[in-house]
């Protein structure tokens, strides 16, 4: 277990808990603050788009390409920043608590 | 009484009839006339179903049937729009090669349907007038390539539309074995003598020369077999050949689809060449009149349907060239491909 600080597209801030083990979209989507991620972690969808705080960033595992094409491919619809990731690619574990991610536009 | 030899004996209850996939290769799919433009249906090949179908411009496409999004079969309520196959549940489009070309209602397509087919299907080709399509168990393009067969594609210079089609219930190797094992021509079609047989390899093509340029075959992988067979005829002194385009498709590993065309040259009507070349072409299906010897249609199914394949058979002496045919088909089996993370 792992606590996340979340800035919701309000801008308002919250924590929530995330599961150790389980990416961190599954935490997003199943606390109804607008996360879809219909998709279930393929990279198909665009829908768990954050931004990574800047501090977090070299702790997360890189980029794959499908990730990297994904967030390329939502780029005309949302703004992309240094820190989007996809939250799908986000493991949790004990290491990422007081990870600090913004829950980016939806599509 | 010597020893009792255990393997002679008892191997045959452990034999199955066709211990072998689906080889790799170009089959025929069905005669081009038989597939209307935004015509589709499902069929039933390589083991397995699939959706065949013809573009409104006309191309053909041979797709596997569930779609890559929830699992639908687009044989059933699927349709052609366009030269798109198009899934009955969410409206997603395929083209023939398997690309998914539109979601109706995605604001962003997958990045992945950018990135090469989502979908199985074939490399299909039309050529004789009929729909090819290449089957390889880990989907790799085609190796080789149809031959230019004159009899079939110059419209010039011959004729014939007799076709036939026959199922047979083993494997393509088995059934193309005959074509070397010339000893069973004497003694299951009857044939005066056993034939000479030469049988040359080279890659995915074989030749078979029985009796000395009597039958000329040339394979093109296990799915095509162009016979050609050349005799004297008797009334004119002339040596006139007919042909027999053989394209045999897997229904599945254990059961084929044997399909001929008979072509022969186009001798004007009422001369003795053409009524001795109808003959000959006769002779190569069954019985023709005044002959002794069988063609296949009669004697060879009753062997193919009940025999079981003996990996290790007893051969003797005037026995034909078994084991380099059999050497040279192993080239078409590839094992299916395991599917884990790294090929995911």
């Amino acid at each position: 277990m792992a606590v996340v600080k979340l800035i919701g597209r309000d801008g308002g801030e919250s924590k929530l808990e995330a599961l150790s083990g389980c990416p961190l979209m599954e935490a997003l989507r199943d606390a109804n603050i607008g996360v879809e991620g219909t998709c279930g972690g393929a990279c198909s969808c665009g829908t768990c788009h954050v931004y990574v705080d800047a501090a977090w960033l070299d702790k997360l595992p890189p980029k794959t390409e499908d990730e990297q094409l994904m967030l390329e491919a939502i780029g005309d619809l949302v703004p992309l920043k240094p820190g989007s990731r996809l939250s799908c690619q986000i493991p949790m574990s004990e290491a990422l608590e007081g990870l600090v991610v913004e829950i980016a536009p939806a599509l | 009484m010597g020893a009792i030899n255990l393997k002679m004996l008892l191997e045959s209850q452990s034999l199955e009839r066709a211990p072998f996939p689906v080889p790799v290769g170009w089959y025929f799919i069905d005669y081009s006339e038989n597939l209307k433009p935004g015509e589709l249906r499902n069929i039933f090949v390589f083991g397995q179903e699939w959706v065949l179908f013809r573009s409104e411009s006309g191309k053909p496409g041979v797709t596997d049937p569930y779609c890559p999004h929830l699992g639908a079969h687009m044989g059933h309520g699927g349709k052609v729009c366009g030269e798109h196959l198009r899934c009955p549940f969410h409206h997603w489009e395929y083209d023939t090669e398997g690309n998914c070309k539109a979601i109706p209602y995605a604001k962003v397509m997958p990045p992945i349907t950018k990135k090469g087919p989502i979908l199985r299907a074939l490399p299909t080709v039309e050529k004789y007038g009929m729909i090819w399509s290449w089957y390889h168990p880990a989907c790799e393009e085609p190796s080789f390539e149809l031959p230019y067969v004159p009899e079939i594609e110059d419209a010039t210079g011959y004729t014939g539309s007799r076709r036939g089609s026959w199922s047979a219930n083993t494997c393509i190797q088995e059934i193309a074995e005959n074509g070397v094992d010339v000893a069973h021509l004497k003694f299951l079609h009857n044939a005066p003598i056993i034939p000479p047989v030469e049988a040359t390899y080279n890659g995915p093509t074989m030749r078979i020369n029985i009796g000395q340029g009597y039958i000329v075959g040339d394979s093109y992988g296990p799915g095509l077999n162009v016979m050609r067979f050349t005799q004297k005829d008797p009334v004119t002194g002339k040596a006139i050949t007919a042909t027999m385009l053989s394209y045999t498709v897997p229904v599945s590993h254990d059961k084929s689809q044997m399909n001929m065309s008979f072509r022969h040259v186009d001798f004007p009507a009422g001369t003795p060449e053409l009524a001795f070349t109808k003959k000959q072409i006769d002779h190569m299906i069954g019985a023709a009149e005044g002959e002794e010897s069988a063609g296949f249609e009669s004697v060879d199914f009753i062997v193919w349907n009940n025999k079981r394949y003996r990996p290790n058979p007893l051969l003797c002496d005037g026995d034909g060239p078994i084991f380099p045919f059999r050497k040279w088909f192993k080239q078409f089996y590839v094992e299916k491909p395991k599917l884990d993370d790294a090929s995911a």
